[in-house]
């Protein structure tokens, strides 16, 4: 039947459809993979977490149980509460490479090396950081200690008090996404016509005006881009955790959500309950990010 | 228009599906030739010990093993993986706590059967510890069926630096006689001082990681985590918190330990390893490590409490068969060439990564002095007469056990008393292992 249909149209040649099955061809896959690997274990998830389920047997429905369960378990709360308390070193970490780019975007030399160095981090293994910031916090030996000795200070067992361990981690964190955010705002800051600095200073315009007026605004979609990633990124925190502090930390003050779904599904043959939490995480970072795009489109602006 | 674009769309996308599919299951087409999966984790020494192992089983019977070698992070991870997606590899390790889990749910099979009468590979010549670890009667972990053969047992024996003591003048401790706590105390005491006189402490008594060392002194101060029939957790026990008091006094009280080392134990193994730490740990996994040590060291057993009788915990990792399999006699076998078989463990133990599994190899290298330490025989006492199966390795799940360590800092700091922290943690662990329990389908 759809080969009649094409052919009454005689406008589309032959070569014109073989074109578009091989399109769709393409499509496929990714397509395919999408319903596979994505859809499936989303809509299975969903499934999961109505179920009393070990990850080993067949799941038992038990509607909404797990759902209860976790309102009342303090671990979740907390390990929600630690995840939300660890993404402060978000706006530090723009704060800080939107600075860099600054710098970094003057023309003086040594400029290249700068941008390498700072993104070398980036690209490096998250686990070999982790093991390496492991070292650098030990309480005894480690490098960041012995740097405050030099000045006299006497640093606190960063990753076994439960004081110190949160700042620890994010302090690694915003150290290790500073070239990547650096980077953005590098290309972000080049794109801005050089046209408007000089009307604004023709107008006389001082730099902090003219980075208030023009600048800022002419980055945002950069930062609004760094900051529904990061924050997607941030909740789902896990690697860095479980290398550094296996055990969730003195008091389970540096677990974060991810890992004790991690550890309930893998390690507690809670997969039922973890499918749980792992929804209302899904739900929690779904609603942030609606929120946040809401908010970005009242403040778009085009320079028209 | 739209509607054939649709239909192509789907028609291309069966295709592709069929391609995927075709693609897939041409990996694993039917050669003739029988094929077992192996999955395992492991480093360098266990890869070369078992590449032999395998060679010599594949070309005994006629079979190919595929091997799958993840890391150890993510073993439990995959293996679970892989159940959930019903492709359950043939033979692969076990960890002795989850024996329990992995039979209930039907996961693993039971050996017994072909352990038993197997020609390659006498049950006698095991570690009793090792095969006990898995068998499981349908409640108790330790009795009935075996469902796994030992890749390992690790005894967690305790080791003292013999270089610092006669530098002391001290006697050397009895390699058969436990020190009782206040002797480890007062050896600990002298033992700990400012070498160079600039002040500071340069030397300590020792330096312990309650995770890993708190077992040996409750068991020997006559306290236990669970009950007889692993019902009831026992920790708010008189004898557990002096135990546990004791420990965190090393630090707070006594002042033997290193100060910030506490929790961590990466500080005192690195100072145990330039020499500065008189009593440490040591597992047979540490030996290969420890034989470059610039000091002489040898074992001892773990000071004892009041029951007068030391006590440690021992390890153990074990090597099972996929209920699915489709050749479980052939499966079983490969696990005892993996458990028992004479290359393969001379090399892990050449590795100095582990003790032989097997009793008279173990003789052997109990009596060769040429490679430290001295008083192998300690690990071989521990597997054989006091070591343990850790606390929960044989319930269901380590929930409970996981929560006496997750608050216990205040404790370690001289914040809070041993007696009102195990008090508050009892009630919490105990509804952990009912809910534990419960699932088992037990008490």
């Amino acid at each position: 039947m759809s080969t009649e249909v094409l052919r009454s149209k005689p406008r589309r040649s032959r070569l014109h459809r073989r074109e578009h099955q091989v399109a769709l061809l393409f499509i496929a896959i990714p397509l395919i993979g999408f319903l596979l690997f994505t859809l499936y274990p989303l809509l299975y998830s969903v499934y999961a977490s109505f179920t009393s389920w070990n990850g080993l047997a067949a799941p038992k429905f038990n509607g909404l149980d797990n759902y209860i369960k976790m309102w009342n378990d303090p671990y979740f709360l907390k390990a929600m509460w630690n995840t939300l308390f660890m993404m402060i070193g978000i706006p530090i970490g723009l704060v800080l490479s939107m600075a860099l780019a600054l710098g970094l975007n003057r023309k003086m030399r040594g400029t290249t090396f700068f941008r390498t160095v700072y993104y070398v981090p980036v690209i490096s293994s998250i686990a070999a950081i982790a093991i390496l910031w492991q070292w650098a916090y030990n309480g005894d030996f480690g490098l960041v200690n012995q740097v405050l000795d030099l000045f006299g200070i006497q640093g606190p067992n960063w990753l076994a008090d439960k004081d110190t361990v949160k700042p620890a981690l994010i302090i690694m964190a915003t150290w290790k996404g500073l070239g990547y955010s650096m980077l953005l705002y590098l290309a972000a800051l080049q794109s801005v016509p050089r046209y408007l600095y000089e009307a604004a200073s023709l107008d006389g315009a001082g730099t902090w005006q003219q980075f208030r007026n023009i600048t800022m605004p002419m980055v945002r979609p950069v930062t609004f881009f760094l900051v529904v990633t990061s924050i997607i990124g941030g909740s789902q925190i896990f690697i860095e955790i479980n290398i550094m502090t296996p055990l969730g930390g003195p008091e389970f003050s540096s677990a974060s959500i991810v890992w004790y779904i991690w550890r309930q599904a893998f390690n507690n043959l809670h997969m039922g309950y973890a499918s749980a939490m792992s929804i209302v995480l899904g739900l929690v970072i779904f609603v942030i990010t609606v929120i946040q795009f809401r908010l970005n489109r009242r403040n778009q602006f085009s320079i028209d | 228009m739209k509607r054939s674009r649709l239909i192509a769309a789907s028609v291309a996308m069966i295709a592709t599906t069929g391609l995927l599919l075709s693609g897939c299951s041409a990996g694993a087409a039917d050669t003739g030739e029988k094929q077992l999966t192996f999955m395992f984790r492991g480093g360098e020494d266990e890869k070369a010990a078992y590449t032999t192992a395998i060679k010599a089983f594949e070309e005994a019977n006629d079979v190919k093993v595929k091997i799958i070698v993840t890391t150890a992070d993510d073993y439990s991870t995959k293996l679970k993986a892989a159940i959930a997606g019903k492709q359950i590899p043939d033979v692969f390790y076990i960890a002795q706590g989850d024996i329990q889990a992995y039979v209930n749910n039907g996961v693993v099979l039971d050996i017994t059967d072909y352990v038993e009468d197997s020609d390659t590979l006498d049950l006698d010549n095991i570690w009793e510890y090792g095969v006990d670890s898995y068998r499981y009667d349908g409640s108790l972990v330790g009795e009935g069926a075996i469902y796994a053969l030992p890749k390992d047992v690790g005894p967690f024996s305790f080791g003292y630096n013999k270089t610092m003591f006669e530098a002391a003048g001290i006697p050397l401790p009895d390699v058969d006689v436990p020190l009782t706590l206040q002797e480890f105390v007062d050896i600990s005491k002298q033992l700990t001082k400012d070498l160079d006189g600039d002040g500071e402490l340069d030397q300590w008594g020792t330096g312990l990681n309650v995770q890993w060392s708190l077992q040996s002194f409750a068991w020997s101060n006559g306290a236990d985590f669970l009950n007889e029939d692993r019902t009831k957790v026992t920790v708010d026990t008189p004898e557990f918190a002096e135990a546990l008091q004791w420990f965190a006094d090393l630090s707070n009280v006594e002042g033997v330990t290193p100060s910030t080392a506490q929790a961590q134990t990466l500080d005192t193994y690195q100072r145990w390893m330039s020499g500065q730490i008189a009593f440490f740990p040591v597992g047979p996994w540490d030996v290969s490590t420890y034989a470059d040590l610039d000091f002489a060291w040898d074992l001892i057993p773990y000071p004892a409490g009041k029951t007068g009788e030391s006590a440690t915990w021992v390890g153990s990792l074990g090597i099972a068969v996929g209920s699915t399999t489709e050749d479980p006699e052939l499966s079983a076998k490969l696990v005892e060439y993996l458990s028992a078989d004479v290359t393969a463990q001379q090399t892990l133990v050449d590795a100095g990564v582990q003790i032989p599994n097997l009793k008279d190899m173990a003789d052997t290298w109990v009596a060769d002095s040429t490679t430290p330490p001295a008083n192998k025989q300690e690990f071989l006492d521990i597997v054989n007469d006091y070591g343990r199966a850790l606390p929960a390795n044989n319930t269901y799940n380590a929930e409970w056990y996981d929560e006496l360590f997750t608050n216990i800092q205040p404790v370690l700091d001289g914040k809070q008393t041993a007696a009102d922290y195990l008090k508050e943690a009892q009630p919490k662990m105990q509804a952990f292992l009912d809910d534990a329990n419960a699932q088992a389908g037990i008490g």
